[in-house]
């Protein structure tokens, strides 16, 4: 059962002031919006989206379950599956560097036993231990990547601050419908059609000049 | 077409500083022919059915022994046709073992409007074997302007090292096939996709080459990348079956060392 305390300990973990260095990620949306595929709000709105419903949205929504579920002595095998699915360095560095910097942060600040992970795993572990309501957990921190992929965009492109925020805004549904639907998913279920957003993040790696590190 | 069902089992291994068949057992609609390439072991793969229906089932089985090295693929391109009920289901499971190398270069997997299959591939390296893997998919015939509206694709690719989990790979695609892949972030209109992977101490040394074979052919639509220092990973996508072999062609002949099979020729 959701309580007050569950979002607000969400709100403070998932809050772009949290220190995991999201800021300086984009999952490859650098690389789309210099090959022209993201150019306004609609467009943005379309390749988040897919990204969410085909993509590292709802493969990191299986992860923060998985981690959930996962027994302690299971959790290094997760990680490394979880690793083995990331399609490219980048988004492996993604994971890796903010999943470190949440569990140190996490582990500090709530007293609970953290060992690195990446992100998403890291997230469900943590919303376990400290018994998080974990639907809303998984919908909060899909929210919280539609934002920061809003926000690395309004860095990248001519895009208002209202528009970027009509973009979260519309996309709130399906936060919930993919927080909903991955209820249950296994391992096997990690699948990816987000095939150009795989493709953007690896060709990232050789843009130059960038502001983001994926 | 009538239910097919097939199974094999391979087994090579390193004799003499060549690579030599040790054991080996086909049955139903799963053949396999072996052209003579020394010191290398070349194994090509038919399915006598002639493509993949409703209800069929194939199942491999292979072993690289310690040392031994083998190239693994098929005799045509594996087409998945209309299927009225059930699933295709095709398995291959595959252990390269200490110094072993595997390459595993079958052609490209033609799913028909219609057609249905559930494919899993596992791969377990020994900790110092090598593996070169492609996995080209080509949705639809293009050349009879097939659009699929409607058929079913379960993929999984799975390569673990020393039993830890190395690569992971999943397709999930069903319905409006097209239409999925029309979307944004995902293939833009593309006909055909493929998967490669390539695991050996020089993987690093291949990357720049690489990427510039894939600006040469694909510019916008692959990529590739070092997931470890001996991993590397490439997806490209491509309008049709014909764009995809002329980009992997010259990416496999390096990676292979010009070992690729005839079969693979334009």
């Amino acid at each position: 059962m959701t309580t007050d305390t569950d979002l607000l300990i969400l709100a403070q973990w998932l809050s772009p002031a949290y220190p995991l260095g999201a800021f300086a990620w984009s999952q490859g949306l650098e690389m789309a919006v210099a090959d022209g595929h993201v150019t306004d709000a609609a467009t943005l709105r379309d390749w988040v989206a897919d990204t969410l419903e085909h993509g590292a949205g709802r493969s990191d929504a299986i992860l923060i379950r998985l981690g959930h579920a996962c027994e302690a002595d299971a959790l290094a095998r997760l990680n490394e599956t979880a690793l083995a699915f990331a399609p490219s360095q980048e988004r492996r560095l993604e994971m890796t560097r903010q999943g470190t910097a949440f569990c140190k942060t996490t582990a500090a600040t709530s007293r609970i036993d953290l060992p690195d992970m990446v992100l998403p795993v890291a997230l469900g572990r943590a919303a376990r231990l400290t018994g998080l309501d974990l639907d809303l957990t998984v919908a909060l921190y899909l929210q919280s990547q539609v934002s920061n992929l809003v926000s690395a965009a309004q860095r990248l492109m001519a895009l208002g601050q209202t528009e970027g925020q009509g973009v979260v805004a519309g996309l709130r549904p399906l936060c919930r419908t993919i927080a909903e639907a991955t209820r249950g998913a296994g391992e096997d279920d990690l699948y990816s059609a987000a095939y150009l957003a795989d493709i953007a993040s690896m060709r990232h790696e050789t843009l130059q000049p960038r502001l983001f590190q994926s | 077409m009538p239910r097919a069902d097939g199974q094999g089992w391979l087994s090579v291994k390193a004799r003499d500083g060549q690579s030599v068949l040790d054991r080996f057992r086909t049955r139903g609609a799963l053949k396999m022919l072996f052209p003579v390439r020394t010191p290398r072991a070349e194994a090509i793969l038919i399915n006598t059915a002639g493509g993949l229906t409703g209800g069929d089932r194939l199942q491999l089985s292979v072993e690289v022994q310690a040392g031994a090295h083998l190239t693994m693929t098929t005799q045509a391109a594996e087409r998945v046709y209309r299927a009225r009920e059930d699933t295709a289901r095709v398995t291959s499971d595959i252990t390269v073992g200490a110094g072993a190398h595997l390459s595993w270069l079958p052609q490209e997997l033609i799913v028909y409007e219609g057609g249905a299959l559930d494919r899993r591939l596992a791969i377990d390296l020994d900790a110092s074997a090598s593996l070169l893997m492609v996995e080209p998919v080509i949705f639809g015939r293009r050349a009879m302007a097939e659009t699929l509206r409607a058929g079913h694709l379960s993929d999984r690719i799975r390569v673990s090292r020393a039993g830890r989990p190395l690569y992971l790979d999943g397709t999930e695609l069903h319905g409006d096939i097209a239409a999925t892949l029309a979307r944004r972030a995902l293939g833009q209109g593309a006909g055909a996709m493929a998967s490669l992977l390539y695991v050996a101490p020089d993987a690093g040394a291949h990357l720049d080459a690489l990427r510039a074979a894939l600006r040469a052919a694909l510019p916008a639509t692959g990529g590739a990348s070092l997931l470890a220092p001996d991993t590397l990973a490439l997806r490209c996508l491509a309008e049709d079956g014909f764009a995809l072999r002329a980009a992997l062609l010259p990416i496999l002949d390096r990676l292979s060392r010009d070992t690729l099979p005839a079969s693979w020729r334009l």
